[in-house]
């Protein structure tokens, strides 16, 4: 890698400033349960040395990402009544029109950063079994180096987390947390309550699609590469990947109805959106990450098929631009983490098989007691009682 | 940004939904009643996101209220809504450890309360222990921790008027593990409301129906009640009942029964428009016989009489209590479920024997019809019209019954059809409030018609063949209300042209 001395040096500086957050990476990364297979071995200091190498050598390379919204718990916009700007130049990683839409909508900020949440930890479920499993690294970049290519796995990331703000702003509109959404139109309160009167409110699905839209596509839209260049291309690719996200949460939202007509008949029948469980749509994106379209970028500044002799892809349709980096092991040019240290299972003949996961470098095994939870009560909420059982299991590490 | 606030008014009701927000009882001993609000300036002092946080804070079970607010955030209800349905719905994950018992029943602690300004205290309206029978499932094969169950919704509460400008519902799911009460019933995620209530547009749009409708039909009612027959009177009084329009008075009463009332006039009205297609029928049997009174029929309107009081049944166990406690619903409980299926197939099996009836009378009356057609020529001139004319009748009656009754199914059926479409926006076909009012309106045309066309019965004359004189007079009158001649009516001019002769 080579950077100049002065960028390394402001990177340093801001790692002194930032070293309470990555503390606090570290433990979102712990809560997230997205932690990478060697924590268990190596232990806390290991993850904490390695997250900051990560982020010292991330935060010098690029981008400050949405994303990062999820990474730094955001102050409830209660707050902020008075100062209305503190919270949005505070928040880092915001595009210049992003943060011009967080000023707008301040209390919308919190479920955004719900909804990234909400679509890394889907996307870590997916993935749990690859050679890339979704980790974050730190908390500017989020996902490292590895979202500068343009893959089939940041074709992924950038749809399930678009899919998750949808589904965070769709659900706090439903809660009643948002101030524009759903029945009102926030400028113009005079005029509401005639129109709930007259017809009830609009639907949050469609608001939660639109402002995901606004808000997540504000990043892409306001870069201005020329037309046809490789930038230019990976803004396109963005943008459609973006979309199949959004889409999938809407495609997937249920009409459900009720019927309450005379003595309950039929003849009355009120129907509304109800959106999926967020585990149908990662199993959704998915499977469009598993069909996803390689592209390339035309000279009319379009992306089409590499391969013209399959059919184009839909607006549904997750499209990636270059190939995947090699996974198996750790490059600082790409990102990739590598997967040593990753558990595997040895019986397994899928991605997750010692076979697969460690690229032939063979594993280690390690006997580890573990101590859990077991026989349990149960309420509704949660485990009410539970004993201690320990066990000894076999554990297979990747070299 | 716009939101989509595309104004639904279109829409006779609508639906909208709510989370439940998950606020703590701090209290040491919850002795008397408290009110959680889910936000707002004087919301619960402590909510959770999710139970693990309970888990963690050591929040016991029986402390987490469920609170909702109807409606949401700087609104507020309205008595043109008319009623308020609120139905329930549970989304609970799957755990190996701990799945959904079969058959699990909820119970559920609920208070409803209102108030009509932001600052005052609540009321409470009704408050009761309720059970509910989960019905949870998997759609998708794959089944793993962590998954979704799908539960239907569950019926939760309904008010028959919407007096109050806010509404409190404050939910627990209290956990007894001695009466085995709220265990194993999965774990809970969320839990899910829905509130459905009509809108005010549709509902100001009806009323004004409805008062211009009422004066029109007395009108001709008065015009004709000496000359057209009971059965005709009756339907058009049944159809001014259900016109009348009492509902102004929700606007300013608390008047909660108003649902239950408008299901007896129109329960009312169903079976005299039955009870008239038999009676139409047997007049025009032709056999002679005196068959201008109910009893005649006997054997038809038992099924009438006997599926209406059926479903009248049903209403008053569903409607009738949820005037005491809205939380009631008679489907929650396996009694109550049979009881109401018992209810329902009655009445559909009733209503199967009426049409087998009807079908029958068309029959013989069509079978009748093609036997006079063949003795027509040899009648006299008077007769052979007053048969002509009594056909020409029937068939004119059967088309516009058929026409209305094929209107009003097809309605029907768009209406099921069309959820498919309603999700995307661009709706193809709306089931909007113009079909609600259009079959209304349809169906008092229908009934404004058979009073204005069938006005002098055929009774006035006498089988003999000779004009009666009194009969002639009516008949003369007639012509000269109806300005445009159309079908029965040239028929009955040129009749009593004959008769006078």
């Amino acid at each position: 890698m080579s950077f100049d001395g002065s960028s390394w040096l402001t990177g340093f500086g801001f790692y002194l400033q930032r070293t309470a957050a990555v503390r606090l990476l570290a433990q979102g990364v712990l809560h997230a349960g997205c932690t990478p297979a060697r924590l268990t071995m190596t232990g806390l200091q290991v993850l904490l040395a390695a997250a900051i190498l990560s982020s010292c050598s991330q935060c010098l390379v690029q981008a400050n990402s949405w994303w990062s919204l999820a990474m730094n718990p955001i102050q409830r916009p209660e707050m902020y009544i008075i100062g209305a700007q503190p919270l949005c130049s505070q928040l880092t990683g915001l595009s210049q029109g992003q943060r011009k839409l967080c000023q707008l909508y301040q209390d919308h900020m919190v479920f955004i950063g719900e909804g990234a949440k909400t679509g890394i930890k889907e996307c870590q479920y997916q993935f749990r079994q690859r050679r890339w499993n979704c980790s974050t690294v730190d908390n500017t970049s989020v996902f490292g180096r590895v979202m500068q290519i343009g893959s089939r796995e940041t074709a992924f990331t950038y749809s399930i987390s678009a899919a998750g703000v949808v589904n965070a702003i769709s659900r706090a509109c439903r809660e009643g947390e948002l101030s524009t959404c759903g029945c009102s139109r926030a400028a113009r309160p005079k005029d509401l309550p005639r129109d709930w009167l007259w017809g009830g409110c609009g639907d949050n699905a469609e608001y939660g699609y639109r402002f995901a839209k606004e808000f997540v596509d504000a990043r892409e839209r306001e870069k201005n590469y020329p037309k046809g260049s490789l930038e230019h291309s990976r803004t396109l690719m963005n943008l459609q990947n973006n979309e199949a996200g959004r889409r999938a949460v809407y495609n997937l939202a249920d009409v459900a109805c009720k019927c309450h007509g005379v003595s309950g008949s039929c003849s009355l029948k009120t129907c509304w959106l109800q959106l999926a469980d967020f585990r149908k749509v990662g199993d959704l994106l998915k499977e469009k990450y598993d069909s996803a379209a390689a592209m390339k970028i035309n000279r009319k500044g379009k992306l089409e098929l590499v391969n013209s002799r399959f059919n184009p892809p839909t607006a549904d349709d997750l499209v990636y631009i270059d190939q995947s980096p090699d996974y198996c092991v750790k490059n600082e040019t790409t990102g990739s983490l590598g997967t040593t240290g990753r558990l595997c299972n040895k019986t397994s003949e899928g991605m997750d098989g010692c076979k697969l996961m460690c690229c032939g470098r063979g594993y280690d095994q390690f006997k580890n007691t573990q101590i859990e939870r077991c026989h349990c009560k149960f309420h509704w909420c949660c485990y009410v009682k539970c004993r201690k059982c320990s066990k000894v299991v076999d554990q297979f590490v990747c070299k | 940004i716009h939101t989509s606030t595309h104004l639904n008014w279109q829409y006779p009701t609508t639906g909208i939904p709510y989370l439940a927000t998950k606020c703590v009882d701090v209290r040491k001993n919850q002795v008397g009643s408290k009110w959680f609000m889910p936000w707002g300036p004087s919301q619960c002092e402590k909510k959770i996101q999710d139970f693990s946080e309970a888990k963690d804070q050591d929040i016991g079970t029986n402390d987490i209220v469920f609170a909702i607010h109807i409606p949401h955030p700087n609104w507020q209800m309205s008595p043109w809504f008319q009623f308020l349905l609120v139905i329930l719905q549970f989304d609970i994950i799957y755990t190996a450890q701990n799945p959904i018992r079969q058959g699990a029943m909820v119970t559920l602690d609920v208070s409803l309360g209102y108030r009509d300004d932001q600052v005052s205290e609540w009321t409470e309206i009704a408050h009761s222990m309720e059970k509910r029978k989960l019905t949870c499932n998997f759609t998708s094969l794959k089944i793993d921790d962590g998954r979704q169950y799908d539960c239907e919704l569950l019926p939760f509460m309904e008010l028959g008027s919407v007096t109050h400008k806010y509404y409190l519902i404050n939910m627990r799911l209290p956990v007894n593990e001695d009466k085995f009460i709220n265990l194993q019933i999965g774990q809970l995620k969320d839990i899910r409301f829905v509130a459905i209530h009509q809108n005010g547009g549709f509902t100001k749009v009806w009323f004004a129906m409805k008062t211009f409708l009422t004066p029109s039909i007395l009108i001709i009612l008065v015009w004709y009640w000496r000359r057209i027959t009971m059965i005709i009177f009756v339907l058009g009084i049944s159809m001014t009942f259900i016109n009348i329009p009492v509902e102004w008075f929700s606007i300013g009463f608390n008047w909660t029964w108003m649902l239950l009332f408008g299901d007896i006039r129109q329960g009312i009205f169903y079976s005299i428009l039955l009870s008239f297609w038999i009676i139409f029928c047997g007049e025009h049997l032709m056999d002679q016989s005196e068959r201008n009174r109910l009893s005649v029929y006997w054997k038809q309107v038992v099924p009438i009489a006997f599926g209406s009081l059926c479903l009248f049944s049903f209403d008053m166990c569903e409607r009738g209590v949820q005037l005491k406690n809205p939380f009631y619903s008679i489907w929650a409980t396996d009694v109550g479920t049979e009881l109401a299926m018992a209810f329902i197939i009655v009445a559909g099996i009733c209503a199967c024997l009426y049409f087998l009836f009807l079908c029958f009378m068309v029959f013989q009356v069509f079978r009748n019809i093609s036997g006079k057609r063949c003795s027509l020529p040899a009648m006299s001139k008077v007769r052979r019209l007053h048969y002509q004319g009594l056909i020409f009748r029937f068939k004119f009656l059967m088309l516009v019954t058929l026409t209305c009754a094929a209107m009003t199914v097809t309605f029907f059926i768009i209406s099921q059809v069309n959820e498919g479409h309603w999700k995307w926006g661009d709706f193809t076909v709306q089931v909007n409030s113009a079909f609600f009012t259009g079959i209304y309106g349809m169906w008092n045309l229908y009934v404004f018609a058979i009073m204005f066309l069938y006005a002098p019965s055929h009774k006035c004359y006498s089988d003999a063949g000779h004009a009666d004189i009194s009969g002639s007079g009516e008949e003369l009158q007639l012509t000269t209300t109806i300005t445009h001649a159309d079908g029965p009516t040239e028929i009955y001019r040129l009749a009593g042209k004959e008769a006078q002769e």
